[in-house]
């Protein structure tokens, strides 16, 4: 008889509410059409990632908080779970900008099963105690994501994007494929705690270690999208159906943080001296270099995908610290991230569908006097991203720079003001076009009326109140993130 | 204590809820506009009640004092001493003013902009209460969403460079200050705080730079002054009033609430340097003052010179400078706002702001040409007003200090004489303007927007007679705040 492991299915809750969605929406596809489908297909889609934030909340303290399951393949801890109340969160956004986009009115089951599939992917690799699951849960949310990029198969743009993200991500997936083979063969084990242990009392081959380290970091700088690993994620951004767009740059960027975090700090913290240096060398590119090219775009999304790789090099500030406070402010930079960086896409993707065409500063002048609300959602997205007080944008650069000066990494919170003030530089100037009286002269006219206007502006309306809450009333989050983030450490 | 009584906390909510209230109720323009003016005089009665339930002496009151971010050592620490009380009252009345001068040009103005000019007050008060560093940051930093929009979107003709350079230069400072901010707490010993008191002082000269550029550029303090001339000129005039009149004064404040104590001795190493930027400010400032061809241009340099005397008052480290600094920081945001209300209300009238085109505009407006008068002669410090009394008190500081600080400080005067006697010459007298004769006629009784200055010009005539009524509460605090960097200095 064949030994099975011993799966602890609460463990995996959260996940099997998507998968069981998934697989309902695959029949739904089948049985409804039209509108029906689409508004069948969305309400079971927002009920998933309702009910899997809910039991991961529900799981928070099961096993103690930290708890190896499926033969120590996957570690449920509390910080899994806020990542996966994460990626339900930027799930619940989606899925409300997505619901006015013409292709929702023909393949809304298909979309929405994928969708809930590429969130089964994040939250397993935001669990992954080891690089076989780690593998296996970034494919099945990468190759869903290629298939998302695709989905307006009428254009060009979207079917590029999905090619180049195809190519360039199977190349990041080779590398830290090659880079976890070279440290099973310094130590002898794909487990993170196991490779921990071996690369902890020096038996370990130091050189195929080496290896293994620098090419694993290569193979998630390409997923965080960290500069010189950057290349695809503005052609990848632009081209990509808005929505989707939206989904990848909260999403995707917060799991392959959590991951790296992961990787780094509960496999390989013995190399810490090794990833600490080449990790701040990455964030202070990225912060540069991202903020610097932001300046010089015209159309928003490739501007806000500058924008993302800026904030990878915050973001990589809170991993480098290598402490409690940076592991907690990296997860709260998260949760704000995600909030705020959707609720930029959903106004990008209302204004798109009005204009039927790529959005970029000229055609947004003068919108905020056409549509005051979703332009302040944007706006004061924008003032988040940008970190100004009474936004959770401010508090999670607060959090992160805190992390920083206390690790001793002074210079990279220096490095982030400096980028912070070339943000300002095009942040400021979305927020000008938006409200630019223009004297005399007409706003680009609205070829069409939104549809699902009122969808994208309560997707807009949630991402304020996240905002918002986190900026004004940050106790319990951030005492959450304290809570989750306290194994994530390295020991000094 | 009674559980309704008005608190600080209570001082910053009110405008904050009004702003929400106003930007998501479906009213018109101009109920906005009226609206709008009543929370800004509902806080204007409530911080007459704080004046006169003050107890003089007893330190810090009306406090609340709740954990915000516990983890990171961050409270919710507000409340008000005598200079806090001294800055409080300035701001609410200031806005009080400013909000009516707005909802009475109305014009382009919608409910959003009334939301936000009580936002700004908001962010004001907080700044104005603070009792901990990062609120003392998030009331300092909050000011400039409001303002980013009120320039940017209602501003004149050149408002987005305006905007782009105010903003930039204002937030790339206090970023690096909040960098500083961390350092700081994480430097001290025991449990990480950021409670002003708290602190202990601090040697680091490089936190130190931060805290200083982050104040030299909201003053300003030259050369820090780049963003100044645009940003005045672009703002409505009742957002370049609060900009001179309180959001400058946020920069000298956070120069004597936290500079001085807490960094007792770079400041007394570095005194000489700073004391030599101020009276390059305060002479550069004014003598481009007297050459500029507009109103706004003058009010705005003046200003320059205006801070530059301040900061000289400050950096003296004595207790006369402090408390003339002090004094002078109210005097200065009466007499500022009310200067460029009355431009604005000069411009609305005549079309023009330009001198060129002004001139004559006492024929036939006594009240105009009063009102003018007062605060032109207020300004340039005429024996028996309020503003002699900060100056000369400034002026004894500097003397205290070295003769030639108080020599070269004492040209203030002088120079204040001759911008402020040309402004009011260049409007009130000289040949009767172009504009002016094609604007409208003259009119005894004027329009409202007038009206809206008279609160500030009584204020400074109030204070002219009993400047004790300002000093009597600051004296203990601001000499309490000097007394560290005095002692480093002397040792």
């Amino acid at each position: 008889m064949i030994e099975t492991p011993n799966l602890q299915w609460s463990a995996l809750a959260p996940d099997l509410v998507l998968l069981g969605g998934a697989g309902l929406l695959l029949l739904v596809a089948v049985l409804l059409g039209g509108r029906t489908q689409r508004d069948v297909a969305v309400f079971i889609g927002l009920g998933c990632f309702i009910g899997s934030a809910a039991t991961a909340i529900a799981i928070w303290d099961f096993g103690g908080g930290d708890w190896l399951v499926a033969s120590e393949q996957l570690r449920v801890d509390r910080f899994g779970n806020g990542m996966r109340v994460i990626v339900a969160g930027a799930g619940v956004l989606t899925l409300l900008v997505a619901y006015g986009w013409d292709r929702m009115e023909t393949r809304a089951a298909e979309f929405v099963a994928l969708l809930l599939l590429a969130a089964v992917g994040m939250d397993l690799l935001a669990v992954a105690n080891s690089f076989v699951s780690l593998f296996v849960a970034l494919e099945l949310f990468s190759i869903t994501l290629y298939a998302m990029c695709a989905f307006d198969l009428t254009s060009r743009f979207s079917l590029e994007s999905s090619l180049k993200y195809l190519v360039l991500g199977s190349v990041g997936s080779a590398v830290l494929l090659y880079g976890a083979a070279f440290l099973y063969g310094a130590t002898g084990s794909f487990r993170f705690d196991e490779i921990a242990a071996a690369l902890g009392d020096g038996a370990a081959d130091d050189r195929l270690a080496l290896a293994g380290t620098a090419m694993v970091l290569a193979g998630l700088a390409f997923k965080i999208s960290a500069v010189p690993f950057h290349q695809w994620t503005p052609d990848v951004y632009d081209g990509a159906p808005t929505p989707v767009t939206g989904f990848m740059a909260a999403a995707t960027k917060a799991v392959a943080f959590a991951v790296l975090l992961r990787v780094l700090l509960q496999a390989l913290p013995a190399q810490a001296d090794q990833w600490q240096p080449a990790l701040a060398t990455l964030a202070i590119l990225s912060l540069i270099f991202g903020n610097v090219v932001a300046l010089a775009q015209t159309n928003v999304k490739r501007m806000l995908a500058y924008s993302s790789i800026g904030h990878a090099g915050y973001l990589l500030t809170a991993v480098v610290a290598g402490s409690e406070l940076g592991s907690s402010a990296l997860l709260f930079y998260l949760a704000v991230y995600t909030a705020m960086t959707i609720g930029s896409f959903a106004a990008v993707a209302a204004r798109e569908r009005e204009i039927g065409g790529p959005v970029t500063l000229d055609t947004l002048r003068g919108w905020g006097f056409e549509r005051p609300y979703l332009a302040g959602v944007m706006a004061l997205s924008l003032l988040s991203l940008a970190g100004f007080p009474l936004t959770g944008g401010f508090l999670a650069k607060l959090v992160v720079w805190q992390a920083a000066v206390d690790a001793d990494y002074t210079y990279l919170a220096v490095v982030g003001v400096v980028a912070t003030a070339i943000s300002l530089g095009y942040y400021l100037r979305i927020g000008f076009a938006l409200f630019d009286r223009r004297d005399g002269a007409e706003p680009t006219p609205s070829v069409r009326r939104a549809s699902g206007y009122p969808m994208v502006l309560a997707a807009g309306a949630l991402s304020v109140v996240v905002i918002l809450w986190l900026g004004l009333y940050p106790t319990d989050a951030i005492d959450w993130a304290r809570d989750a983030a306290r194994p994530f450490a390295l020991g000094r | 204590m009674d559980s309704l009584s008005i608190n600080a906390t209570a001082l910053i909510a009110v405008p904050l809820v009004g702003a929400v209230l106003l930007a998501l109720l479906p009213v018109s323009r101009a109920l906005a506009g009226y609206l709008a003016t009543l929370v800004s005089l509902a806080v204007a009665g409530a911080v007459a009640g704080l004046v006169y339930r003050f107890d003089i002496g007893g330190g810090e009151q009306f406090a609340t004092d709740e954990a915000w971010v516990a983890d990171l050592g961050i409270r919710f620490h507000v409340g008000i001493d005598g200079l806090s009380l001294a800055m409080v009252a300035m701001t609410a009345l200031v806005m009080a003013c400013a909000v009516g001068y707005a909802a009475w040009e109305g014009g382009a103005r919608t409910r959003a902009y009334y939301a936000l000019l009580l936002l700004l007050e908001s962010a004001l008060l907080l700044l104005f209460t603070a009792q901990d560093l990062i609120m003392f940051y998030v009331g300092f930093e909050a000011m400039l969403i409001p303002l980013y929009f009120l320039i940017g979107v209602w501003g004149g003709a050149r408002r987005t460079q305006a905007t782009l350079k105010f903003i930039v230069y204002t937030f790339v400072g206090t970023l690096l200050m909040l960098v500083g901010m961390i350092a700081l707490a994480l430097d001290q010993e025991g449990p990480i705080t950021f409670d002003i008191d708290a602190l202990s002082g601090s040697t680091s000269e490089w936190i130190f730079a931060t805290f200083l550029v982050a104040f030299a550029i909201k003053s300003p303090i030259w050369p820090f002054h780049g963003w100044l001339p645009d940003a005045y000129r672009q703002s409505p005039p009742e957002v370049a009033a609060v900009l001179s009149g309180l959001a400058s004064k946020a920069g000298a404040y956070g120069l004597l609430r936290l500079v001085l104590p807490i960094f007792p001795e770079p400041v007394a190493e570095y005194r000489d340097i700073l004391l030599v930027l101020a009276m390059i400010g305060l002479l550069y400032g004014s003598l481009l003052a007297f050459r500029q061809p507009d109103s706004r241009g003058v009010i705005a340099y003046s200003s320059i010179g205006q801070m530059g005397l301040i900061t000289l008052g400050i950096f003296v480290l004595n207790d006369r400078g402090a408390s003339g600094a002090a004094f002078q920081m109210v005097n200065h945001a009466l007499l500022s706002a009310s200067l460029f209300l009355l431009a604005g209300w000069v411009a609305t009238q005549t079309g023009s702001d330009l001198f060129v085109r002004l001139g004559g505009l006492a024929r036939g407006r006594p009240i105009l040409a009063t009102i003018v008068l007062v605060v032109g002669v207020a300004t340039l410090a005429v024996p028996g007003s309020s503003t002699f009394a900060s100056e000369f008190l400034i002026l004894l500081g500097a003397f205290e200090y070295e003769v030639w600080a108080g020599v070269l400080a004492s040209t203030a005067i002088v120079l204040a004489a001759m911008y402020m006697l040309r402004w009011i010459s260049a409007l009130l007298h000289d040949r009767v303007g172009g504009a002016v004769e094609a604007g409208e006629p003259p009119d005894l009784v004027p329009s409202g927007g007038l009206l809206t200055i008279v609160p500030l010009v009584l204020a400074v005539l109030a204070l002219s007679f009993y400047p004790f009524g300002v000093t009597d509460r600051i004296d203990a605090d601001t000499s309490r705040l000097a007394e560290p960097a005095a002692e480093a200095a002397a040792r």
